[in-house]
């Protein structure tokens, strides 16, 4: 470009006089315009856009998942029948929470839809897998169940998606845009769970679970509640219940009620209860680490939470957790080793804290929670 | 289940055609810019920058959509699983084969020929984890 083009195409731009500058100015008065009545429709056909592309990402590692669920009941189960119509119902399985309007006796209503829901899932597995053991069982309830999650998710994502095309609304597209990156987090994280599930290797939830097993290691044990094993343990002096769901399969077993029918049977004497659990982590704050408080950290539906406040606070047992530091999608994938390598440090802190707050020849129980997938006892 | 996706698709049959658009443009540019300098002897350096810039550019994009196909989390990790003597300080790290869970019996140790065990199962995080 020459010297005199470049002023000619400043005289252009900076006289008024000039044809192009007229048109220059013509057309950013049209933009202005333009963009004052149709601003924010441009805006949500721009956010429509980020959020097709992200339901068709759901909707590949949804179909990818069921692909996965029938691909691995095929290869156990070694049968064709009506399996893929089968998994399309169970995918489509629907759970309805109790009525809230009236909550006494909310929690055992729940107990009671959660648990047939559960057996459901088992029963649906050992239908299409009548040769499959208890180990197998569990895990394919549980990768059917991240394929349900996964279903589930995309199909929520498209609903809001379709009503806010449908409706131009602004704030159904914006809410569902705000929260789309949490969202396809927790569905990556769906996806590595279905691949660990699969080989039924430990996931990060499992790290209590992992915890008890290492305390438990060599131990006779015993099954206290529904899917819960317990072994005495002698700890700095004291007798310790340790508690972790029974494994290697996919299980969290119901610790509330193993806690609870423990408490009752030795009438409250129990000096102290540690609990061990995965948490979420903070942003910033690094997987594996340890933190101590006070509660009960059970997640889930909240049967067994309650179940342990309630029978904890009859008998006055203090609560002490120690928690594990995971993201979203550590919780569920394979178990990072950073995860792995915390249980040294947990087990210290047992140790510190039942040498510290109770006596010798006391009794306390300590029950690792989450899923026992490829964690045996 | 089965539900057509050709809309999701769509978005990205219509950036590459942008990008093909772009290269056409861009070479279209560059050849007058050439016959110029041919005709002329004067060559017209911004219109060549921009030519050759936007070639670049726009292979540039196409690499890159071919070389990162859509992280759908279902990828494998590498995992491990650490066996360890009951007896001796005997440890050995070998790749997950399936079957293998946390406290599972394994076999004899080779220093001691005591029984080893399965003591953690795990995977190293990506380096997108680590960030």
């Amino acid at each position: 470009m020459s010297t005199e083009t470049v002023s000619n195409v400043d005289q252009a731009l900076t006289s008024g006089n000039d044809i192009i500058g007229s048109i220059i100015q013509i057309l950013w008065l049209g933009f202005f315009v333009a963009y004052m009545f149709y601003g924010q429709r441009i805006q949500i056909k721009f956010m429509l856009k980020e959020i097709e592309s992200s339901l068709f990402k759901l909707q590949l590692i949804r179909d990818r998942g069921r692909s996965l669920a029938i691909s691995t009941i095929k290869e156990i189960g070694k049968t064709n029948n009506d399996l893929e119509v089968r998994i399309d119902r169970i995918l489509e399985h629907l759970y309805i929470p109790p009525v809230e309007l009236d909550p006494a006796g909310i929690i055992k209503r729940l107990e009671h839809i959660v648990d047939v829901r559960d057996f459901r899932l088992k029963d649906e597995v050992k239908l299409m897998v009548p040769q499959a053991n208890e180990t197998q069982v569990n895990n394919l309830a549980n990768m059917l169940e991240a394929a349900l999650a996964l279903n589930q998710i995309y199909k929520l994502v498209r609903h809001f998606y379709l009503s806010g095309k449908k409706t131009s609304s602004f704030y159904i597209i914006l809410q569902l845009q705000m929260i789309l990156p949490d969202i396809m987090k927790e569905s990556e994280a769906y996806a590595s769970a279905l691949t660990a599930f699969k080989s039924g290797q430990p996931i990060g939830d499992g790290i209590g679970a992992l915890v008890a097993a290492k305390l438990m290691n060599g131990r006779e044990n015993q099954e206290v509640a529904q899917d819960i094993v317990m072994s005495e343990v002698p700890i700095e002096g004291r007798l310790a219940y340790v508690l972790k769901a029974k494994g290697p399969g996919g299980n969290v077993g119901k610790p509330g009620e193993a806690i609870r029918q423990i408490l009752e049977e030795k009438e409250g004497k129990i000096a102290r209860m540690i609990i061990i659990d995965a948490a979420q982590k903070l942003e910033g704050e690094k997987p594996g680490e340890v933190i101590e408080g006070t509660g009960v950290a059970i997640g889930g539906p909240g049967v067994d939470k309650f179940k342990v406040e309630e029978v904890a606070t009859k008998y006055k047992v203090p609560l002490d957790v120690i928690l594990i530091k995971e993201g979203v999608g550590d919780v569920v994938s394979a178990m990072r080793k950073e995860i792995s390598d915390s249980v040294d440090d947990v087990v210290n802190r047992i140790n510190r804290i039942i040498r510290e707050t109770t006596k010798e020849g006391d009794s306390v129980i300590i029950a690792g929670i989450g899923n026992t997938m490829g964690i045996a006892q | 289940m089965k539900e057509p996706s050709a809309a999701a698709k769509h978005i990205s049959y219509f950036f590459v055609g942008i990008v093909f658009v772009l290269i056409a443009l861009s070479f279209i540019s560059l050849y007058q810019a050439v016959e110029t300098y041919n005709k002329y002897k004067t060559a017209d350096f911004i219109n060549m920058v921009f030519s050759i810039g936007a070639i670049i550019l726009s292979a540039y994009l196409l690499i890159q959509m071919r070389k990162q196909p859509m992280s759908l989390g279902f990828e494998q990790t590498k995992v491990y699983t650490v066996l360890r003597c009951s007896n001796c300080d005997y440890k050995n790290i070998r790749e997950f084969q399936n079957g293998d869970y946390v406290l599972k019996k394994a076999e004899l140790c080779p220093k001691c020929n005591n029984q080893t065990f399965i003591s953690t199962i795990y995977r190293e995080a990506t380096e997108e984890e680590k960030k």
